[in-house]
């Protein structure tokens, strides 16, 4: 019954600057912030020393130091952090199979069917919290609460290391004076439009009349209202029930903006041979090709185009790509490049009839079983030989298992 | 971090449950007797799994990868010397 569920929220704090603290005695304690591997500086997240100085994830490198001049740049180690990410995840399922991984710090746990097991629901967020804490040294906070949306809530009330409880009978009292901001899903533009109804928590959006809301944002308007009142009756959806993927994609920010050609065909190659080859390993083929585009104003934008048949052969998604760039006009350098494939579906290895087409897919496969024993980019495009590639960020899509495993560098 | 990238001679105990502790190692002629593991992580190399343990001699810290694959060690980085 949803009215009586349990659900957990759990939360890793400033998770790649606690792993960075944790494998460095050095940096404990001290002020930290975690950057890419990439020459951008931007910072993926930083230590709660750094941010009581105002550092903040997003932040350059410049405006950080100017705010905390001590401050500690460490460059992140992202197979570091998804092998700590997957360990996590497997303490979780050993208290409940119901575990949703929200992102690669974040995951929601249905604990419901779970308590004649272990007692309470406090009693699970105390296992799974010391087990973290012992075999990784880091910390989380958890909320617990009758759904997703006030889990999700609660565990942003107590940073780090808290649990929060919003028990069924406390929820209106609690919501009453809470931004709307708080609420996960009520963006800034949203908080912006809701404001200009003069709404601000959660206690004034649940009283507001659902029919203006539904009036001025359709479908959504009803869910807002929901939201505002701390319903939510959406299932914790465990990765092997999520729905199927939709595509398969890789985008780079680049070290440098480009603007020559051959430097964008080179990396359009690059990114089509991870795509080509994540959608022939989970054996999956699309047939629409889309490729993004973002300029160093960050103005981005994608154009697609859909191909007679599906494929997941490298080189096909590339001249694909490529024949969507050549019908681009850049106005600017390219910051950021991105290649997809989409309406996929599956795959399943059959020799194709013609000399040609079987040499393509003889070649792909033969490549795949030398980079699938020394490694990606171990055999590859004879243009891509010495360059550096793979997966430079964890994207939030990024998940333990399956054709989301993306690997990073 | 440093990156030093060179094979390197340990030992450690490879106790019940695949654990594996560095207990010293020996680069450039020089023993590191280690005194903390402070982190452990595991990647792929192709089919090679690789174990990497960030490890302190008491002044520097270390990075140690064992090859699951090849059974060989190497110093991956350094940070402080």
């Amino acid at each position: 019954m949803p009215s009586s569920r349990i659900i957990l929220h759990i939360d890793m704090n400033a998770f790649f600057a606690s792993v960075e603290q944790q494998s460095n005695p050095e940096l404990r304690g001290k002020p930290i912030a975690v950057i890419g591997a990439a020459k951008r500086t931007i910072i993926t997240t930083c230590s709660y020393e750094a941010r009581a100085f105002g550092v903040k994830t997003g932040m350059n490198t410049w405006e950080a130091r100017q705010k905390c001049p001590h401050l500690i740049f460490v460059v992140g180690n992202n197979r570091k952090y998804t092998y700590t990410s997957t360990q996590i995840i497997m303490i979780m399922r050993e208290y409940t199979p119901l575990v949703e991984v929200f992102s690669i710090d974040e995951a929601f746990l249905d604990v419901t069917g779970c308590l004649s097991l272990f007692g309470s629901a406090e009693r699970i967020v105390y296992l799974i919290k010391s087990r973290i804490k012992h075999q990784f040294g880091i910390t989380c906070s958890v909320g617990i609460a009758p759904n997703k949306l006030l889990a999700k809530l609660a565990s942003d009330m107590q940073k780090p290391d808290g649990l929060t409880i919003i028990k069924p009978e406390d929820i209106s009292r609690v919501l009453e004076r809470v931004p709307i901001k708080d609420l996960c899903g009520i963006g800034a533009k949203m908080n912006q439009h809701l404001s200009n109804f003069g709404i601000k928590t959660c206690g004034e959006l649940g009283r507001f009349p659902v029919d203006i809301l539904k009036r001025k944002f359709g479908v959504t308007g009803e869910k807002l209202h929901y939201m505002g009142l701390g319903v939510d009756d959406s299932p914790v959806v465990p990765d092997e029930e999520a729905e199927e993927v939709k595509s398969v994609g890789h985008s780079t920010t680049l070290d440098k903006d480009i603007s020559e050609l051959a430097d964008i065909q080179m990396f359009l190659l690059q990114l089509s041979e991870m795509v080509g080859r994540r959608a022939r390993r989970y054996q999956v083929a699309g047939k629409t090709v889309t490729l993004t585009v973002r300029y160093p104003d960050f103005t981005t934008f994608s154009k697609q185009e859909s191909r007679v048949s599906h494929t997941n052969n490298s080189e096909e998604i590339y001249l694909a790509a490529l024949k969507i760039l050549n019908s681009i006009e850049l106005t600017q350098p390219i910051r950021l490049l991105g290649v997809k494939i989409s309406n996929l579906r599956q795959h399943t290895e059959q020799l194709p009839l013609f000399p040609a087409e079987r040499k393509k897919a003889l070649l792909a496969g033969a490549m795949d079983q030398v980079n699938n024993k020394f490694g990606d980019f171990a055999v590859t495009f004879g243009s891509l030989l010495g360059k550096d590639g793979g997966s430079k960020v964890i994207s939030p899509a990024w998940r333990p298992e399956g054709v989301r495993n993306v690997e990073v560098d | 971090m440093r990156r030093v990238a060179e094979r390197i001679k340990v030992a450690a105990i490879f106790a019940p449950g695949c654990k594996i502790k560095p207990v010293w190692f020996e680069w450039r002629r020089q023993k590191h007797a280690i005194t903390e593991l402070s982190y452990f992580w595991k990647d792929r190399d192709g089919d090679a799994t690789l174990l990497h343990f960030a490890v302190s001699d008491g002044s520097n810290l270390f990075e140690l990868i064992f090859n699951a694959s090849d059974q060989n060690w190497t110093l991956e980085g350094v940070e402080g010397s």
